[in-house]
């Protein structure tokens, strides 16, 4: 790693003469000046392997055919077929969809739900009950939404005896119904993600610029509107990337609940690359497709996280 | 009178009490009912699953309990799980309590970019490394195993176990250090003497948020482990679905009950902390 370029010998057996209990008097400068290096490479080194290298990896894959045999060097083959792939688009705008959808929803969902509950005095057992449905596995709850929507009819039926529908629905067959369920999971088990940092937050704030806006006559909507939720608004937007991150990467739901359809209407794209993958056994395609997917990630971490994230710090 | 018991209650001028609890409840009952419908899809006969009209009143039965432990190796991907996840927080702490103890008391070139580029790896899709890491485990002969699950967990956490433990960190004061300093102390001895005692909630909280995460992880362990010696819990219940009898949702439901119990009390008991962790740090709770 970035080690001092004048570092001699002396770096070498730092790890024994770091043994804790000794003193550091006597010590070299370069071994001092080495040492945060060395406490922080073995966490990067280890990262690289898992963030580098299946990069590189990726990349020259994805220059290749790459079915059961040895692989085939294709040139941009890969990159120009995907281009033309309308699933891969599909998969793309799927993603967006589903995803800032539910976003959306889960957002203002949480906001309104933190409002009402931070100054109440029962906030501690809303924040417990509201906990429970994220701590489910992900693969249970997709089970669990299946079976209520799909093979026991149970939503349906609760429908038709409210009165609301006539008939059973094909939840199956209908893309923005399929979409829904994958929406319904996503929210009602990850809002709570939202609305435990929001609250958090709110009871963070400053009590008494909120007290002065009260004695000035100013109603509770505006103190929220005016004065909370532009100081929350730093949270808010990392609370946000954190859950848009988990969310363009759904896969549990996809898999089990709808297998992407009907029509590849929900197919989210990481279902696309294990389809591609690990279905059809077109590694050199799949790959093509994760090297585009990471082009975009990094080009959105360096945007938009890094600013986002040394703001909310600060 | 009236008016104390409006601020006891946080109410503020001009809301209405009734609709914040109208609200409150309605989502708490949202949050409930698919988990008490949960436990009643675990503790009903199979024949009571799937009918032509769902069965709101089921009898009550313990086939599923019998049937995950007695048809299956429930215990063997219990262990696995415990196995993976134990392994890889021990790996994460190891790594990310020196790396944490050096993007936040140090001052050195390029310490910014390496603590951005150890938050970035959260952003990776895990689909988009998946083909990559699925033939580095070939080639290494660690498909199918444990090792490689534990592998896999402790590079998924890294990142935040690291934020988080950095953030905590960040909030020691400084003199406390100078103080060891002027007394001799290695920085070393340092961070094992005084750092990590001060930071052990933010360490404890990392490392249940961390576990959540690897209970939960389904794309890697589904690609890893491709038969039941190396299935966790999260992966067994995707392969509930006995050929010809479907899916057996009954073992399903009961097994995640069963997962979700411990999880529960853990997190309750750090409640505090969660708000920060979840954030890596960015919310002081």
């Amino acid at each position: 790693m970035n080690k001092p370029a004048n570092s001699h010998a002396g770096a070498t057996p730092v790890a024994s003469a770091c043994a804790p209990g000794r003193t550091f008097r006597r010590r070299s400068k370069c071994l001092r000046n080495a040492l945060p290096y060395l406490l922080v490479a073995p966490a990067v080194l280890y990262l690289m392997l898992i963030t580098l290298y299946p990069g590189v990896f990726a990349v020259t894959q994805s220059f290749h055919e790459v079915k059961f045999g040895p692989w085939k060097p294709v040139g941009f083959a890969n990159y120009a077929k995907l281009l033309g792939d309308h699933q891969f688009w599909g998969a793309l705008r799927n993603t967006f969809v589903i995803g800032s959808i539910s976003l959306v929803l889960q957002c203002l969902i949480a906001l309104a739900l933190a409002f009402y509950a931070y100054r109440d005095p029962w906030v501690k057992g809303w924040r417990i009950v509201f906990l429970i449905p994220m701590l489910f596995m992900p693969s249970a709850v997709a089970f669990i939404y299946k079976l209520a929507f799909l093979d026991a009819r149970v939503i349906a039926d609760l429908l038709i005896r409210l009165g609301f529908i006539d008939d059973n629905i094909g939840f199956q067959s209908s893309i923005w119904l399929s979409r829904g369920i994958l929406i319904l999971a996503d929210v009602w088990q990850w809002t709570p993600f939202l609305f435990i940092i929001f609250v958090a937050a709110l009871q963070g704030q400053d009590e008494e610029i909120e007290e002065a806006a009260r004695l000035d006559g100013a109603s509770w909507y505006a103190i929220f509107w005016n004065i909370s939720l532009p100081m929350m608004m730093p949270v808010i937007i990392v609370a946000l990337i954190l859950r848009a991150i988990d969310i363009t990467t759904m896969f549990a739901n996809v898999f089990i609940i709808t297998k992407g359809g009907p029509a590849f209407g929900t197919e989210t794209i990481s279902y696309f690359i294990y389809r591609t993958g690990f279905k059809f056994f077109n590694f050199g395609y799949a790959s093509a497709a994760s090297v585009v997917m990471l082009f975009i990630t990094i080009v959105v971490a360096q945007l938009v996280v890094k600013r986002a994230f040394v703001s909310a710090r600060s | 009178m009236a008016k104390r018991r409006g601020k006891r209650r946080g109410k503020r001028r001009g809301e209405s009490l009734t609709l914040r609890y109208a609200i409150l409840g309605a989502w708490a009952l949202f949050c409930l009912m698919p988990v008490l419908w949960f436990l009643s899809i675990g503790l009903r006969p199979r024949t009571e699953i799937i009918t032509p009209q769902p069965i709101y009143l089921p009898s009550f039965s313990l086939d599923a309990w019998h049937m995950i432990w007695e048809d299956w190796p429930m215990a063997r991907y219990l262990r696995n799980s415990v196995a993976a996840i134990i392994g890889s927080v021990v790996i994460d702490l190891v790594l990310a309590i020196p790396a944490a103890y050096s993007l936040s008391r140090f001052e050195y070139r390029g310490r910014d970019d390496i603590g951005f580029y150890i938050l970035s790896t959260r952003m990776m899709a895990p689909a988009i490394v998946a083909v990559p890491i699925f033939f580095l485990f070939r080639n290494l002969g660690l498909l199918d195993t444990i090792w490689a699950l534990m592998l896999i967990y402790a590079a998924i956490n890294l990142s935040f176990v690291t934020w988080i433990i950095r953030s905590y960190m960040l909030d020691i004061p400084k003199e406390l250090e100078d103080a060891a300093k002027t007394d001799g102390a290695g920085e070393l001895r340092i961070l094992w003497e005084i750092i990590i005692p001060a930071v052990l909630p933010g360490i404890i909280t990392a490392a249940v948020i961390a576990m959540i995460f690897a209970i939960n992880e389904f794309l890697f362990t589904l690609l890893i482990a491709s038969t039941p010696e190396a299935y966790t819990m999260s992966v067994a219940l995707a392969n509930f679905t006995g050929g010809s009898d479907g899916i057996i949702y009954n073992a399903i439901a009961l097994v995640a009950f069963l997962a979700f119990l411990p999880v529960f009390l853990v997190v309750v008991a750090i409640q505090k902390h969660l708000s920060r962790g979840l954030t890596m740090g960015a919310v002081k709770g």
